[in-house]
Order: structure tokens, then sequence, then C-alpha cells
């Protein structure tokens, strides 16, 4: 990943087709398109206590409301909607935004987001997202940044009864971002699977801290988060499943794999499983590590070079993630987006001369 | 005939271990060699030297191929060069297909030539023939390398490896261990096939079994890191029967 080039233009805009799309942009949180509405805060809180012989253990999840307007993306079953968020002229930005999947049926969100330079832009972002109604939304969101940016997203998630979420969270470049993402499945036959794959060289820096709550019966959870790391770039993943008593017939996996190919990158991981209900299938894992030198050996000895050889293993570290990416246009356009980026070219959609996600 | 492959007096092992202990060895143009021994006896140290595998330490001795100093290229130098190596346990790359695999070794060995990449139709073409060669399912070009296969379709896919990059001199080592009478056959016809004036193969193993269906012209017998006996394929015949403790003095 070493050489990275960042070169965005200085006017934007995305053309890149994809089919059935219909296009949003969101300039330094604010939006001319999309609603701004004041909207009431998605309620994620959780709070509970279970008498034990010893004591009293008590859990309490309390996310403070924000307070300004949204920009509100409601999807329509019948094309997918992308939304390009720049950052522009300010160099600091605050915004909200709700995404609400109400109705049966299926929905389909692209978020791309980009800074328009390589200038310090800090960005505080409210994500909030509710699935329900028995709709089942995937979301898929590039992170694909200047390495002077500064991104820090909060997320809250609740998916209701029967309702499905899948979430596609690829980080492809930025220079310090921090996702955290509180989730709550709060009825029964609830489904979320949150997927992230995070690449981070030179001395950028990636923190994911996840909370996921099961608050109900007969749900189920899976999180698959990787990161490939070189340089000196540095990761931390804090990932913790919550069952409450209520949450039996739970079934949630975990899992955080971190691949790092340089001598000075520091990947941490801290997976969590709190579990106060007794009929639950749960599991978690994680690992850091290097390329295996037996697959490196048996790759050099048919001829494929080192270099290449290294390219081959992280394309299928990441591969686990981005097969997880349902729209097969997105996912191709996705994982040659990352085959540049392993390889150090500029990270350009095929298709478009300017550089964006 | 010309000179392929010549070892001098090498000496090598694992750290402080010293496997190989004065070998030599010379392979021409045309010939098929079978190296026999017991277990421990330095089989595999040899094959997996050729091929350049970096966890061994050489400490004397050299080997040269068609003129070049082997012991100072790197593997996928030798690779180009015309070695292969038929591995005795094929590694498992999961994520990686067989088929992503395989088109990035051809067009890295065309690179070198100085020859474009092949077209995916182009290769398409060339990976159904050679599958054919060994009697291999289209159907694993899109299968993780070697992962779920079977001994006898790991060996296959070395077979179908080696008949794609058509090298110079083939290694292979213990190829026919964990097969049976017909994937025995299949690799064996496999490598016949692949057999011409002006390539070499050296088969290592522990049984006669194989050498039925590969025939060598000439048959060594390693015993503690150096060569105890060389002779005609009747050799083998002679192992097979008295087993290698007359070689034992």
């Amino acid at each position: 990943m070493e050489g990275l080039k960042y070169i965005p233009d200085k006017k934007f805009e995305c053309n890149v087709e994809l089919t059935g799309a219909e296009k949003f942009y969101v300039w330094d949180g604010v939006s001319k398109e999309l609603p701004c509405k004041e909207t009431e805060a998605l309620q994620c809180n959780v709070s509970f206590s279970v008498p034990t012989r010893m004591k009293e253990l008590s859990y309490r999840a309390d996310i403070a409301a924000a307070a300004q307007e949204a920009i509100v993306i409601t999807p329509q079953t019948d094309r997918l909607t992308q939304i390009i968020f720049v950052r522009d002229t300010l160099s600091a930005v605050s915004s909200r935004v709700r995404i609400n999947c109400r109705e049966s049926g299926e929905y389909n969100i692209v978020l791309c987001y980009h800074t328009n330079g390589n200038h310090e832009y800090s960005t505080e972002e409210q994500m909030e997202i509710i699935v329900s109604g028995g709709a089942k939304l995937d979301l898929v969101i590039m992170q694909n940044e200047g390495a002077l940016s500064n991104h820090n997203t909060d997320f809250k998630i609740r998916v209701e009864k029967d309702s499905h979420l899948s979430m596609n969270l690829i980080t492809l470049h930025a220079g310090k971002v921090s996702n955290k993402i509180h989730t709550l499945l709060s009825e029964s036959g609830g489904q979320c699977n949150l997927n992230g794959l995070y690449l981070a060289d030179g001395k950028q820096v990636i923190d994911t801290k996840i909370t996921l709550l099961h608050d109900a019966p007969e749900c189920a959870s899976a999180q698959m988060f990787k990161g490939i790391l070189s340089g000196e770039a540095k990761s931390k993943f804090e990932g913790t499943i919550v069952v409450t008593p209520k949450g039996q017939k739970t079934e949630a996996y975990q899992a955080n794999n971190n691949l790092l190919t340089s001598e000075s990158a520091r990947a941490s991981s801290d997976p969590r499983l709190v579990i106060y209900a007794d009929d639950v299938k749960c599991s978690h894992g994680s690992t850091c590590g290097s390329v295996g030198d037996e697959e490196m050996f048996y790759m050099r000895s048919r001829g494929i070079s080192e270099a290449e050889a290294r390219i081959l293993q992280q394309q299928a570290f990441a591969g686990a993630v981005l097969d997880k990416v349902s729209t097969p246009e997105l996912r191709e356009r996705i994982s040659r987006l990352v085959e540049r980026r392993l390889r150090g070219e500029d990270i350009v959609c095929a298709g478009c001369g300017k550089r964006c996600c | 005939m010309s000179t392929l492959l010549e070892i001098n007096n090498l000496h090598a092992g694992i750290g402080e271990k010293e496997i190989l202990k004065g070998l030599n060895l010379v392979i021409r143009k045309g010939e098929v060699h079978a190296i026999m021994g017991r277990n421990g006896s330095g089989k595999s140290t040899l094959s997996a030297i050729i091929a350049g595998n970096p966890n061994y330490t050489i400490t004397e001795g050299s080997i040269t191929f068609m003129g070049q100093d082997l012991l100072k290229m790197s593997p996928e130098e030798r690779s180009w060069a015309g070695i292969f190596l038929g591995f005795q346990y094929p590694v498992e790359i999961p994520g990686v297909t067989n088929v992503n695999f395989m088109k990035t070794a051809v067009n890295e060995h065309r690179k070198q030539k100085g020859l474009p990449p092949l077209t995916a139709a182009e290769y398409l073409k060339m990976m159904r023939e050679k599958m054919a060669f060994v009697e291999m399912d289209p159907s694993f070009s899109s299968r993780g390398v070697n992962v779920g296969f079977s001994g006898g379709e790991k060996k296959r896919n070395e077979v179908f490896q080696m008949a794609m990059l058509s090298p110079m001199l083939a290694i292979l080592d213990e190829t026919d261990s964990g097969l049976d009478v017909d994937a025995l056959r299949i690799v064996a016809n496999g490598v016949n096939r692949l057999k011409t004036k002006d390539n070499a193969f050296v088969v290592i193993t522990h049984y006669q079994r194989l050498l039925d269906y590969i025939v060598p012209d000439i048959v060594h017998v390693l015993y503690k890191g150096r060569i105890v006996k060389t002779a005609g394929k009747e050799l083998a015949a002679e192992v097979e029967k008295h087993g290698y403790e007359e070689f034992e003095k």
C-alpha cells in the first residue's frame, strides 16, 4: 500500500453509472435534494437488572439524543439510493442523518464519503438507522477520504420485528476514522449483519467500537470486521455483544481479523460477550497476524513474485467481507477499488476520471 | 546429452541440523530420475532446496541450473527459469481461487519472456486443455487453491499446475503418497505426456509402485544425506525386494 496518491478534483461530480441508481449529494452536511427535518431521537436505550445470589447486576445503555435537524433518507424498493457526501469548503462539519426503512420490502442504499482536496477536514456525524415493518435493508458505506481527514461517526441502529439489516462498512482511505456503532435488536425475528473492512497505511488510525444489544427473543446477528494495516497504521476494535434476559434463542457471532503487512503497523482487538439469557448461541473470536510463510513459498514456487503473492493474499483476506455486498455490480466495483488501494494506485472508479469512492 | 542440473558436494539443513551431507547429482535433458530412500534420508530436503524454500540453510556446495547459480535465485526466479516442485503436501490458500492463482502464475511467466498476458478466453482454453490431462473437473477452477480438495485431488492439481507451466525440470515429491490406483494412473499419465527430449523429471518416492507407471532411466538411493547407490531402473525392484538395509553400511 506504499506510495498511495490521493488527488481529488476541484469541481466534483460523481459520473459513475450504477444501474438503477438515484443519486443525491450532501455538501458539507447540507443537502438541497433531500428533506431536512426536525426528527425525534431514535430510541436505543436499554436498561435492566438481574438479581443474583451475590448482588444485583445491572446494565444501562444510555444514548444521548442528537439535537439538530436530520437529513432524512427514505429509500424506495425499486431502485438503488446513492448518497454522495462531499466535504468541500468548511473545515469542520457536524451533521445528522436519518435512514427510515419502515415498510416491508427490500431496500438498497449506498453512502459514499469523499473529501474534495487533501485538507484538514473534520466531520462529526450522527447516523440513525431504523429498520422496521419487515423491511430488509442492504446498506453499503464507502469511506474514501483524504489522508488529513478526521471523521467520527456515531451510528444508532434499531432493528424491529422481523426486519433485517445488512451493513457493509468499507473504509478505503482516510486520516483518522472512528466508527461507533450502537445497535439494538428490539423485537423478535430481527436480524442484523454488520461487516466491515478497513485499510490503513502511513499514520492512519481506524477505531471501531460496536455495542450490539439483543433485547428480544429469536434475533440473529453476525459481525465480521477485517483490517489490513501497513506502514505505521493503527487500528482498534472493541466489540461487545449484550444479550439481555429477554434475548432467549439469540444467535450472535462476532469475528475481528487483522492482517499486518509491516513491522510497525499495530492492531488491537477486544471482543466481548455479555450474556444474561440461558438459551443462546454466541461466539466471538479475533486474530492479528501476518502473511503465512507456507502459502507465500507455495505461490512463489509457481512463479508468482513476492509482491504479487502479497496482493493475492490480501485480496483473499478482504474478499470474505466484500462477498457480503449483495449487489454484484457494487461488489465488483468495490473489489476493484480495494485492489487499486492494495497496489498503491489512485482510488478511482472505473469509467470515472475523478477521484471518489 | 546436455546437463540441466548439477549438484556438487551439497551440505544443507534446518538451523543447526545438517540433513544433506555432501550430495552430488547430475540431471541431463530427456532423463527421468527416481530418488528413493527412507523417511528422514533427506529426499524432501533436497527438493525443497532446489525449489528455494527459505527455511533451509546451505553450508557448503553448489547447484547450477542451465549454467546459472541456482542458490542465488529467489523461488520465483527459479520457477521462471523452468524449475517446478510438486509438493508432498500442497498448501491450501483460502480465498484465492485456483483460476486466479494459476492465471497470475502463467502471466508472470509470460511477462518474464516478454509476452503479453493471456486474455481471459485464451487462458480458459489452455486451462481446460490441461485440466483434461489430469481428468480434473473444470469446477475446481473456481474453488480456493486446494481448499477442501481430497488427497488425490491435491496431487492432480499439482500435475495440472505443472502442465500449465511446462517446466524444464520437474521434481515430484512423493506425489504417489495417499493416491489410490486410479489417481496414480492419472497422475503418471499426465507426467508421461509432458515428457519430451528437452525436459527432465525427478520422482521422489518410497515405493516402486509409481515407478511401474513412470519408468525411470536412473534410480538413486539416498541414505543419511548422501546418494549411496545409482543404477538403472532395476535398482527400484531390488529396493522393493530387499528394503534399504543393504545400503546402510
